[in-house]
């Protein structure tokens, strides 16, 4: 061939020479829906389906009980009491104040002669989506061998209902002192019976019930065909946990929505905490999967407060009290996040008021525990702070280890934090008035 | 290469719009070296083999269907089909196309028709070695009563019709033509890939190409001095509906389920070009030399919300591209031997943003109002192609038959920087990056003396196709999962991959 063809060649190769590869650069970073999408992606963190409908006539018959008095043993105190929609399903209180109180929500006190409830009443916001553990001890759980003294006569993948049958034995709670007389001057016959009888004290919970037409009637709706002779608590407990599941479950949060893709449902502020819950901040390390929490136990450094729980009272060892858990001491239940805006004061004994210090307590747990000031407490409770050095030892003993160094958070990236656990708040569960009935069967007042 | 500032895949859309086999007047923008298949490459072309050179050195074949008046040229009515078939390696993906088309002319008239059935494989990810690294599907129960779809692996057809008339105008040696190509899409190839993550892609859409085009030319000592003149009008509209699985978790069963959910995705792009081309001999014998210019606007009213990784998802994408092309090109026919070769420049601007749809507070304080733009990008491309190609016809001694063979090359370097503001983060980021694209050219041609047989081929290395990253040949390590199912094993990649294309092409006169 004559053609001049190689100078072209060699033309063309320099030019495509010339143009080859830039090195990598990281000029570009994510953006930060990229960067909280892939840090939510470890963590198992999915949206939550709808709640299946419940049926009708159990979730009448629950919200009837849930109100009702006539469950506690001195007829004075509700599962709402404690469980208030007006306070987001708890009290507002640092400890509960169970049978013999007076008042309701952040001003209820203590009857005379009465001591706090060892622990902080926990929101029931969402307890029906399917916890693994109820109480802030876990010792209600769909896994594992039950817990020896707790004989709850149902299934134990039922542990919504299982919770709602216990605070009904719990003297301090709902069943009253050997000796009470209830509200009209009665003596109450469900403390006379011993400790160690739950299903008498269940049985006789259920005459009170069955002797009220009109709770003759919601059961024979909510079972059809089951006579009155033969019903039992557990009917009860069911109906109490359906309420539970269609009226107290909320979980169309901001944050909900940007897991189901919506990309505007967070503001920058949000997405920024986001990202920090699922990294930095390490969050994520306790509260994961679709609950945010709820799987595990973890000794947070919290302050220890009240009456303090079994053996070691004045102490509350956690989860570490219960038989062969002694790894756990001074563990308790990692909540579930959504609505933790709304349910205030924090942690298993209520010694955090706001957000804003739980954060802060994470940012530094050591320093947090040592530098606890029990004036930010109530009045109430603040007699009951157990701010020893032996006792801040002992828990920082066992503190979780990765609580253990400090996160040397900034202020801005904990007001992020902040705003991002705020964006976890379904804005149904701000008022929860609705649910609360006129009247009860029982015709004892509401709440 | 660098790591893909992925909202720029945003613009490769502009790629995949332009359903039109004349790709000369329609200037592709991609931003990701994403391998897409030869799927438009169904139309027979003589210079397919010789890198594909077209400024100094007319496509016998091609051009009628490039530019409708340079059917002017033809002798005589013919028919031709050319079927094509190309695959991707790694068993990533390919397609088939079976075109029938005939030109014909009367007198001063000419026109032509043809149709084209086109299969398109799934996308599927690239073999490494001999194990395929997907993501696996979620191995979870649906909700009572749903069913969850399976992964569509089935192929999905295109429909082509093509339809030309033109006149010529002996004396002035002025011809002009029309021409209309419309598709019926249900497949853009390597589209399914760019929903990471996703069951299933069903795709609808159509385009149009209209084009009108001139060619005028000029007797002279040398030969003769030409000048082509085409504006072309192509209107592309595919919907994406795109089924995924996600994982939810069910207060009813009390474990985690796998739902299906279907995305909508829009991609609408309408483009106005305008090419010049003229060709003259030079002094010396055989040779011509050829200029091209073109340019391109390009609106976008939707560009799909692909979700490739590091690409979130902002709804409706709009902008714009304004795509220039110059070019020069020589060319050498003496005798049996033929040469081409040829360079142009591209240079590109882009301009897509996302709208707020709904008011969106900044980091700034401020507050988007709905329809505010919260994202901006602005593309700044500096493309280049070169093409050569060499062919040599061989007479067989004691038989009329000729063999030609063919050689070439083409390269594609594509060079972008791209300012990308985010209005809601009130940041500026950029990114430059670049890639080349080597496409060697092969074929060969049997002239019989009442048919011609030719088989062309190529193949396209350079691009890569998502898959996960595993080892050597894994391109890009910036493409990390954006869905909440994370990838098992590492973040998405592009793996290498290389696209064969083979051409046979018949073509015989219609007496």
């Amino acid at each position: 061939m004559t053609f001049r063809v190689r100078p072209l060649c060699v033309v063309a190769l320099l030019f495509a020479a010339a143009c080859d590869e830039t090195p990598p650069t990281a000029t570009f970073p994510e953006s930060i829906d990229a960067q909280l999408r892939r840090s939510i992606g470890p963590w198992g963190v999915v949206p939550i389906a709808p709640m299946p409908q419940q049926n009708p006539a159990l979730v009448a018959l629950g919200r009837a009980l849930m109100f009702d008095k006539i469950l506690s043993g001195n007829r004075d105190i509700s599962c709402a009491t404690c469980h208030e929609p007006a306070l987001h399903a708890t009290d507002g209180l640092s400890l509960a104040i169970g049978t013999g109180g007076t008042g309701t929500g952040a001003s209820r006190t203590l009857g005379a002669g009465r001591s706090f409830v060892p622990r902080n009443a926990p929101t029931l916001l969402n307890s029906g989506l399917g916890l693994q553990y109820m109480f802030w001890d876990g010792r209600l759980s769909r896994f594992g061998p039950p817990v020896p003294d707790l004989n709850v006569p149902l299934d134990q993948s039922d542990v919504l209902a299982a919770q709602a049958m216990l605070p009904v034995l719990n003297r301090r709670e709902m069943r009253g002192e050997v000796g009470d007389k209830d509200v009209f001057g009665n003596p109450n016959e469900l403390a006379q019976i011993s400790d160690s009888q739950p299903a008498q004290i269940w049985q006789a919970v259920m005459q009170r019930l069955v002797a009220i037409p009109e709770y003759v009637s919601l059961f024979q709706a909510a079972y059809p065909g089951v006579p009155a002779e033969v019903l039992s608590f557990n009917q009860a407990a069911k109906a109490i946990a359906a309420f539970q599941m269609a009226e107290l479950t909320k979980t169309d949060s901001p944050f909900d929505r940007y897991l189901q893709h919506d990309d505007a449902a967070l503001s920058i502020e949000e997405k920024r905490g986001g990202i920090l819950f699922f990294t930095t901040a390490r969050c994520a390390s306790c509260h994961t999967g679709p609950f945010l929490g709820g799987q595990s136990f973890s000794n947070s450094g919290v302050p220890q407060l009240g009456p303090g729980v079994g053996q070691a009272a004045p102490l509350d060892l956690g989860r570490g009290a219960l038989p062969n858990n002694e790894f756990y001491k001074f563990a308790f239940r990692v909540p579930p996040l959504r609505n933790v805006e709304l349910t205030a004061p924090y942690f298993h004994d209520g010694t955090l008021p706001t957000l804003e210090s739980v954060v802060a307590h994470y940012n530094d747990v050591p320093t947090s525990l040592q530098a606890f000031d029990p004036a930010t407490l109530p009045a109430a409770v603040q007699g009951s702070y157990h701010g020893d050095q032996a006792t801040i030892d002992a828990v920082l003993g066992t503190l979780d280890f990765q609580l253990r160094t400090p996160l040397h958070l900034t202020e801005t990236e904990r007001r992020e934090l902040v705003a991002f656990l705020k964006s976890l708040t379904d804005p149904a569960a701000r008022d929860l008035s609705a649910l609360v009935p006129a009247t009860v069967p029982s015709g004892l007042p509401v709440p | 290469m660098a790591p893909s500032g992925l909202r720029a895949v945003r613009l490769i859309a502009s790629l995949l719009c332009f359903v039109s086999p004349a790709a000369a007047q329609l200037i592709p923008i991609k931003t990701l070296p994403i391998a897409q298949g030869d799927q438009f490459q169904i139309f027979p072309s003589n210079n397919l083999g010789l890198g594909g050179v077209s400024i100094a050195l007319p496509d016998s074949l091609g051009d009628p269907f490039v530019n409708p008046a340079t059917t002017a040229r033809l002798r005589a009515s013919r028919f031709y089909s050319s079927p094509t078939v190309y695959n991707l390696s790694g068993n990533a993906g390919g397609g088939r196309s079976l075109p029938v088309a005939m030109l014909a002319r009367r007198a001063d008239w000419f026109g032509g028709l043809a149709l084209v059935v086109q299969q398109v494989d799934p996308s599927r990810t690239p073999r490494q070695g001999n194990v395929v690294f997907a993501t696996p599907n979620v191995a979870l129960p649906p909700p009572p009563g749903g069913v969850l779809p399976s992964q569509d692996l089935r192929a999905h057809g295109n429909q082509y019709a093509f339809g030309m008339i033109g006149r010529s105008w002996p004396t002035s040696k002025l011809s002009i033509g029309v021409s209309a190509l419309w598709t019926g899409l249900h497949a853009l190839d390597g589209v399914d890939l760019l929903y990471s993550g996703s069951q299933s892609v069903v795709q609808t859409g159509h385009a149009i190409d209209v084009r009108i085009g001139a060619l005028k030319e000029w007797e002279g000592d040398r030969g003769a001095r030409s000048l082509e003149a085409i504006v072309v009008h192509n209107r592309f509209a595919a919907t994406h509906n795109v089924v995924y699985v996600d994982q939810f978790w069910d207060p009813g069963l009390q474990q985690f389920i796998a739902q299906q959910r279907t995305d909508r995705n829009y991609d609408h792009t309408n483009t106005w070009g305008a090419q010049l081309e003229y060709q003259i001999p030079l002094p010396t014998l055989g040779w011509r030399i050829g200029w091209v210019l073109t340019a391109n606007r390009a609106t976008h009213p939707k560009l799909p919300n692909y979700v490739l990784s590091n690409v979130a998802v902002i709804p409706w994408d709009p902008g714009r591209s304004y795509a220039y092309q110059v070019g020069v090109g020589v060319s050498k026919v003496l005798g049996p031997a033929t040469f081409g070769a040829e360079a142009m420049y591209e240079p590109i601007q882009s301009y897509t943003w996302a709208d707020a749809v709904q008011p969106t507070a900044t980091l700034g304080g401020d507050t988007i109002a709905v329809g505010g733009k919260t994202i901006e990008n602005r593309f700044r491309f500096s493309n280049g192609v070169v093409r050569i190609g060499v062919g040599r016809d061989i007479h067989l001694e004691g038989s009329p038959n000729t063999l030609a063979l063919q050689l070439g090359l083409m390269v594609r370097s594509i060079n972008y920087r791209l300012q990308q503001t985010d209005n809601v983060e009130v940041a500026q980021r950029a990114l430059r990056t670049s890639w080349n694209e080597w496409t060697p050219t092969w074929g060969i041609t049997v002239r019989f003396p009442d048919l011609e047989l030719r088989y062309r081929g190529r193949v396209t290395e350079g691009d890569g196709r998502p898959g996960t990253q595993f080892a050597v040949g894994v391109r890009d390590m910036a493409l990390a999962s954006g869905t909440i199912l994370a990838a098992p094993s590492g973040p998405l990649s592009l793996v290498n991959v290389n696209t064969w294309t083979h051409q046979i092409s018949l073509s015989l006169p219609l007496h």
